[in-house]
């Protein structure tokens, strides 16, 4: 480990190696956003009526706006998704960038490696290149779980359109999935990403773009290797990616706008359910039963003849409503207007009625000066004097 | 201590009894219930109200005898203060409605607790609308002819009282009746005298009875049907399901009520509650030919009702309130179970794998062989550099980055 023997050429800035493009990173960066806030509105759903589940839910306005913002995410996410594949695209047909990402033997022989060098059983551990089976296993379960979540979303936002297609148990088999999925996704990214991105070493490269020199030893020493031994290879002349963009480009928009009708379909497939209120019980609350009848009065017998301006027609009953209780078989005073005779009669002051001389009877005499228990009404007092004034008849 | 206590309340109770009793003579000041029927007992006893209407006066001894008020020995005069002594002063109704609305206030001298919570009813905000046919006391309870409802001692509603019920309500509300009748419920209570089936006051209450229109009253609807139908007593004789709140809240639908029910129940959502489905007074058995959703054709009907687009697969995405099992929605259960291994499955290998790397290099820290800070596979060099064939040593120790790398210079 001496100093090299040589001049000291000027000492260059340290060298960084590029790991992620600018696109990539903003890939990145509205990924995770996006994952972010599904799992946190879509968890909190999963688990709406555990009390952190139910806190988050209303914290967001209720769990209707959590669905509102859990779809706009998604319908963001899916974009993204659908860029990512056009970007993809664009470079492997247009750029020929080797497909570093794909899992392959190695990457399995690269685990065992590790555990065997973990257990002790071997020396020295794997040497990953541009992506070890670290960052591989990643992708790979981000991009399946997209897809799982993409199918089963659709599922559950169009139950109608699913349910035409397969038996309706696919709904809520969809459900299951979407939950479990998330559940797996959220612990994996918590226990895996957090592990090797940031607790092993907080690696930047995802906002810086790029790794030092040491980190790329670390973490990719074959790529390193490769890098320094000048095996990379070169990328394409610009006349050739032009040309070849030319040929890739229309492709691309096409497909870009077909998966982009897709989504759009994905929102507004199917109106699923009305937005009303289901109607309920539709029945007249206030229906009251024909009521028992109330009892009536015992009908005043009539007697063929009777006529109505008569005792037996009128008086008989106006003098027991309204003085029987007095002057019916109590005879207060002596005078009982239970029955003509007696009525006639009167009591202790005189003469009850006499007949064309209503001026001589005591009924009318008390009554006409008014405040009498039993009070008749004016009406009915001239009633009573015409009656007299007509000779009184009984019937 | 307990037998002392008791008896001590009995003792109590009886003296206050006994005061009441003296109470209740003492209120009929020589104005003994003889003296009313005097004149009240005869038929033709009649006032003439002011719509031309004629209102009996006439009281029934005999019926009056059988009451709860007769046979407690209630005088005439407790409830009708203002009539003592004779002639009585004049008194004016428009019609029989006004009537029992001038009159009905003498319960509350008595029975406060109860009028109290009458005003917080529907009936009672009805007639603050001016719907004056909603219900007073004696409309429910008679005015010379209220019943015994509840056993004197234990305040418990008597048997023969929950028949009587329905009918009473029935007397308002008569199409309500009628389709309670064909229900599981009412043709259970009136046909078999069934203790376990609910009245109308075990939904909506008594004399506190709540407007059952409104989103609060519908949001908590589960709630109340579950009170019976996750009773494992009850339901156990009928052989029903007691899981059946647990697998409506697990749903899409009960979830969303639910929290709608719990965050803010004045709200209201379109997803349905139990009723939506099962219907509200006409419920009848899930095995029902005509409206049963154990019917496909049933309960096909019943979602289109909110799903109107809903084609004939669409029913199975509802559980019908099983929990999946390989027999029932074995699909959702496969699932179900797939994730119940695959998740600890993926995590426990992920686990293994960060475990043993940790474990790695916190063994490294505490030999302080890693550098604080320090990044990955750093101990490789000054491990064994270059001893395994299958990974030449290609990368020459290179510890400290002011070494500046051959290629880079």
């Amino acid at each position: 480990m001496a100093e090299p023997p040589e001049v000291s050429p000027p000492q260059p800035a340290p060298r960084t190696y590029p790991r992620f493009e600018r696109s990539q990173r903003i890939e990145h960066a509205v990924f995770l956003t996006s994952f972010t806030i599904l799992a946190v509105t879509g968890l909190a759903q999963k688990f709406a009526t555990a009390p952190l589940g139910g806190a988050i839910l209303g914290a967001l306005g209720g769990i209707e706006t959590a669905r509102v913002i859990h779809r706009i995410t998604a319908v963001i996410m899916m974009a993204e998704s659908i860029y990512h594949l056009l970007a993809v695209l664009h470079r492997t047909i247009v750029r020929r960038v080797a497909l570093s990402m794909l899992p392959a033997l190695e990457d399995v022989k690269d685990l065992l490696r590790d555990l065997g060098f973990y257990l002790g059983l071997r020396k020295i551990r794997s040497r990953p290149g541009r992506f070890s089976y670290v960052e591989k296993a990643e992708y790979f379960a981000l991009v399946w779980g997209t897809l799982i979540m993409i199918l089963t979303g659709f599922m559950m936002w169009n139950p109608i359109a699913t349910a035409n297609l397969l038996p309706g148990e696919a709904i809520p088999a969809a459900k299951s999935a979407h939950g479990n999925e998330a559940l797996l996704a959220v612990l994996a990214i918590v226990l895996w990403h957090f592990y090797h991105v940031h607790i092993r070493h907080f690696n930047r490269s995802m906002f810086t773009g790029v790794l030092s020199r040491q980190e790329m030893q670390h973490e990719h020493p074959a790529e390193l290797e490769a890098i320094e031994a000048g095996t990379q290879p070169l990328p394409a002349p610009p006349g050739v990616i032009r040309r070849r963009e030319r040929a890739f480009l229309p492709g691309a928009a096409l497909l870009a706008v077909a998966l982009g009708f897709g989504l759009l379909r994905f929102v507004t497939f199917e109106q699923s359910a009305i937005t009303t209120v289901p109607p309920g019980e539709v029945v007249d609350p206030f229906v009251p039963q024909t009521p028992t009848p109330a009892p009536t009065l015992a009908p005043i017998p009539t007697v063929a003849g009777v006529r109505p301006a008569s005792w037996r027609g009128r008086f008989e009953g106006l003098f027991r409503d309204r003085c029987g209780s007095c002057h019916g078989i109590t005879a207060v005073s002596g005078l009982s207007l239970a029955e003509y005779d007696s009525a006639l009669a009167g009591g202790n002051s005189g003469p009850g009625i006499v007949a064309r001389d209503a001026q001589a009877s005591w009924l009318v005499r008390i009554q006409s000066q008014g405040g009498h228990p039993g009070q008749l009404t004016s009406d009915e007092l001239a009633e009573v004097i015409d009656w007299i004034e007509a000779g009184a008849p009984e019937q | 201590m307990k037998r002392t206590s008791a008896a001590l309340l009995l003792g109590l109770l009886g003296l206050a009894l006994a005061a009441f009793r003296a109470f209740a003579q003492q209120e009929q000041p020589g104005v003994s219930n003889q003296s009313c029927l005097a004149c009240h007992a005869d038929p033709n006893l009649g006032m003439l109200l002011q719509n031309g209407e004629q209102l009996s006066l006439f009281i029934d001894s005999e019926v009056y005898a059988q009451s709860v008020h007769g046979q407690g020995g209630y005088a005439c005069v407790q409830c009708h203060t203002g009539l003592r002594g004779y002639p009585h002063p004049s008194f004016q109704a428009a019609d029989r409605r006004d009537l029992s609305l001038q009159l009905y206030a003498a319960c509350q001298r008595c029975h406060s607790g109860e009028y109290q919570r009458t005003l917080d009813s529907a009936h009672q905000q009805a007639r603050d609308r001016g719907v004056l046919e909603a219900a007073v006391c004696t409309d429910c309870h008679g005015a010379h002819d209220t019943r015994r409802l509840t056993d004197a001692r234990s305040g418990a509603l008597l048997p023969e009282s929950r028949s009587w019920i329905p009918q009473t309500c029935a007397r308002c509300h008569n199409a309500i009746y009628e389709k309670y009748l064909t229900s599981v419920h009412g043709a259970a209570l009136l046909e078999e005298d069934n203790p376990d089936v609910p009245t109308c006051i075990d939904c909506h209450g008594v004399h506190s009875i709540e407007d059952p229109t409104t989103a609060a009253f519908r949001l908590d609807s589960p709630q109340l049907c579950a009170g019976c139908h996750t009773d494992p007593e009850r339901m156990g004789k009928y052989g029903i399901s007691t899981q059946v709140l647990d697998t409506y809240v697990a749903d899409f639908h009960g979830t969303t009520v639910t929290l709608f029910e719990k965050q803010s129940p004045d709200a209201e959502t379109n997803k349905p509650v139990c009723f939506d489905c099962h219907g509200v007074h006409d419920i009848r058995r899930t095995d029902d030919p005509v409206k049963g959703l154990q019917v496909r054709e049933n309960l096909l009907a019943r979602c289109q009702v909110c799903h109107p687009d809903a084609s004939s697969n669409f029913p199975d995405a509802w559980l019908s309130h099983y929990v999946p099992s390989a027999e029932r929605h074995p699909l959702v259960f496969a699932v179900d179970t797939f994730y119940k291994f695959f998740i600890p499955g993926v995590l426990g290998g992920m686990g293994v794998i960060v475990a043993l790397d940790a474990s790695w290099r916190v063994r490294q820290r505490l030999a302080g062989r890693l550098r604080p800070g320090a990044g990955l596979a750093e101990t490789e060099a000054a491990q064994t550099p270059a001893t395994d064939s299958a990974q030449p040593a290609a990368v020459e120790p290179a510890p400290e980055e002011s070494n500046p790398d051959p290629g880079d210079g």
